[in-house]
């Protein structure tokens, strides 16, 4: 079953007076039960794509699709209640700064104990219901890793080490029991123990309660230790899709193959100390976008016909855009 | 004789006066090691076990309260700022936060010259034009100011201004973390490429672990302010001995194992 659909999501901004495309076609499909990596640079659309499904993005973004719906539901039409019942009770999102996301008028206690929904609380009388709250909140907190979790709920965000934060914003993701859980780079700048930690939590959560997650990252030993599939965003384009491994033993795209480059831990050949191999050039800005294939001035394959926007073709499961690719023949045969 | 040689190097934060005595509290080292010229030697170890704190000490942005360091045999001074400043070199963890907005990248290279060496203007804009093309940026890039450039290019400054002393050794707090993929890459050849040309020692701080492994010849894991563990890196990562590095590495091949 598809829980998350999403055909060629377009977001456009002002920028100088002309409108610039932040995202292009982007497509994403989450079915149930699936972990779904979404991977690409800073500020190829990542967060924006997450915050389009969340309902999130200011009024100024111009947002078009052919399709964006959850669970069959167009998400573009319905109204704004709707919209909030199903982020409050399926779709639970660890958005990316995790201070910036709490409330610094609150203790960690206060906004936990108020986000668990009634009917997961026991008892009649309210002492009761203080007493099963409180509980719920330790063991969730036991279960992100956080060990003095008496500490942590005494506390505001602002005065507890990120990490901390990270592992709270799970916490507060997890405590509706979602069907989804969108994180955006849960991991970033935590070492590798506590990395592990919240990844076989993660892992655990899709395996016992069928929790269906889009791991956003570009932390790629992260996303091979749990991805089932792939999305791979540059500058705004999906430019590849597929099953992980297949995605990373024979990618079809310039930029996705740069990508797993990028991780010497995956080339078990390569010899210490020698140069990787990579893109020159940087990621450009949404005031200078190529056209065409926004790959085309860092890609080493690129060719004339790369200035028209490829297409996107399939084989099997894997998705890709791009006039070249990699793997295959020039008809497009693996 | 190594090119710089850590003591037993150690250091006690003061007590803050409402705590009673006999609670210590966190105590880095002694910590001793030695580097070499043209070496890397990374540290890897939990947050909070005192990696940053050895960095800083490193290069003398705080103060040990007992040890020395010894650079080409010769006991580095505290109060000896220059010597100091010019021969081992701090990368900061967040080369955006450690670039200051309101400087062109010109000024900001030009400052560690005017108080460190005796270079006239002209000596100095010719060796700030140098560096910028040694780290792979333009002479152009000597007007601009630190938003128009992107993360990659704000790292090469800041490897820049690390490099324009001429230091022997440069010490970086993850230089990694913040850089995208293919940034990363870029970086990691870049560090590579003037090591082999210019025969820096390096210090990495780090949680890459992959990064760690393809980059450093000697990994050190600290644990609880101390060293606990030493040894060739590929040695390491394939056997090691102490529970803390067990725990790191097995943390690391699990993760790539999963799959
Ligand atoms: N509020 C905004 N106004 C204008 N541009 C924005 C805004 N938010 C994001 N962008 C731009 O949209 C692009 C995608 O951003 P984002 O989704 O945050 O990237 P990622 O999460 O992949 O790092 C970037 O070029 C960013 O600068
Ligand atoms: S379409 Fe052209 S420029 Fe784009 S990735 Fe393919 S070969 Fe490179
Ligand atoms: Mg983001």
């Amino acid at each position: 079953m598809i829980l998350l659909d999403i055909k060629n999501l377009t977001l456009e901004i002002e920028s100088n007076g002309v409108l610039v495309k932040a995202l292009d076609k982007a497509s994403l499909i989450l079915e149930e039960g699936e972990i779904r990596a979404l991977v690409g640079e800073s500020g190829s659309g990542k967060s924006l794509i997450v915050k389009a499904i969340s309902g999130a993005l200011p009024p100024q973004w111009i947002v078009t699709a052919d399709r964006m719906t959850w669970r069959g539901q167009n998400l573009l039409t319905m109204t704004r209640a709707e919209r909030r019942k199903i982020m409050r009770r399926d779709i639970a999102v660890v958005f990316q700064d995790p201070v910036a996301a709490l409330d610094p008028s609150a203790t960690l206690q206060e906004q936990l104990t108020e986000s668990i929904p009634e009917e997961f609380v026991a008892g009649t009388w309210f002492w009761q219901k203080r007493r099963s709250r409180l509980d719920i909140a330790h063991s969730l907190l036991h279960k992100v890793g956080i060990k003095d979790t008496e500490y942590c709920m005494a506390h505001y965000a602002h005065e507890l080490p990120v990490d901390i934060c990270q592992k709270f914003m799970i916490a507060m993701a997890l405590v509706s029991q979602p069907t989804v859980l969108i994180a955006d780079d849960p991991t970033r700048g935590m070492e590798t123990n506590t990395k592990r930690q919240i990844l076989s939590l993660f892992k655990n959560l899709n395996k016992t309660r069928d929790l269906s997650i889009l791991f956003v990252s570009h932390d790629l030993v992260a996303i091979s230790s749990m991805a089932d599939t792939m999305t791979v965003l540059y500058c705004g384009q999906t430019v590849e899709d597929g099953p992980f491994q297949s995605v990373r033993k024979k990618p079809f795209h310039p930029y996705t193959k740069a990508l797993m480059d990028s991780a010497p831990s995956f080339s078990p050949d390569l010899q210490p100390k020698s140069a990787l191999i990579a893109l020159g050039g940087t990621i450009p800005t949404l005031q200078h976008l190529p056209i065409g294939c926004r790959l085309g001035p860092r890609c080493p394959r690129a060719q004339k016909k790369c200035v028209e926007t490829p297409v996107s073709r399939k084989i099997n499961q894997h998705t890709y855009r791009c006039h070249f690719p990699m793997h295959l023949d020039d008809k497009g045969i693996l | 004789m190594s090119l710089l040689q850590i003591d037993q190097l150690c250091y006690q934060p003061k007590r803050p006066w409402y705590k009673l005595a006999g609670d210590d509290g966190f105590q880095l080292g002694p910590v001793s090691f030695s580097l070499e010229k043209g070496e890397t030697i990374s540290i890897i170890g939990e947050n909070s076990c005192g990696k940053s704190l050895l960095a800083k000490l490193i290069v003398g942005a705080e103060t040990p309260t007992a040890g020395r360091i010894l650079l080409n045999g010769q006991t580095l001074e505290n109060n000896h700022k220059t010597q100091r400043a010019s021969n081992v070199r701090m990368v900061f963890r967040h080369s955006a936060h450690a670039l200051n907005p309101s400087l062109s990248i010109g000024q900001m290279l030009d400052e560690p010259l005017r108080l460190n060496t005796a270079l006239s203007a002209k000596g100095r804009s010719e060796k700030i034009f140098k560096t910028l093309k040694l780290v792979g940026l333009m002479a152009d890039h000597f007007y601009f100011y630190k938003h128009m450039l992107s993360d990659g290019q704000q790292q090469r400054v800041a490897l820049a201004r690390a490099l324009i002393l001429d230091p022997q050794v440069i010490v970086a707090d993850e230089p990694f973390a913040a850089l995208d993929p293919s940034v990363r890459s870029q970086t990691v050849n870049l560090l590579l490429k003037l090591q082999k040309e210019l025969g820096l020692a390096f210090i990495f701080i780090s949680h890459n672990l992959g990064i760690v492994r393809h980059m450093s010849d000697r990994t050190i894991v600290m644990h609880d302010g101390q060293i606990v563990e030493m040894n060739l890196t590929q040695t390491l990562f394939l056997d090691p001995q102490h529970s803390a590095s067990k725990q790191l590495i097995h943390a690391h091949n699990a993760l790539l194992s999963l799959q």
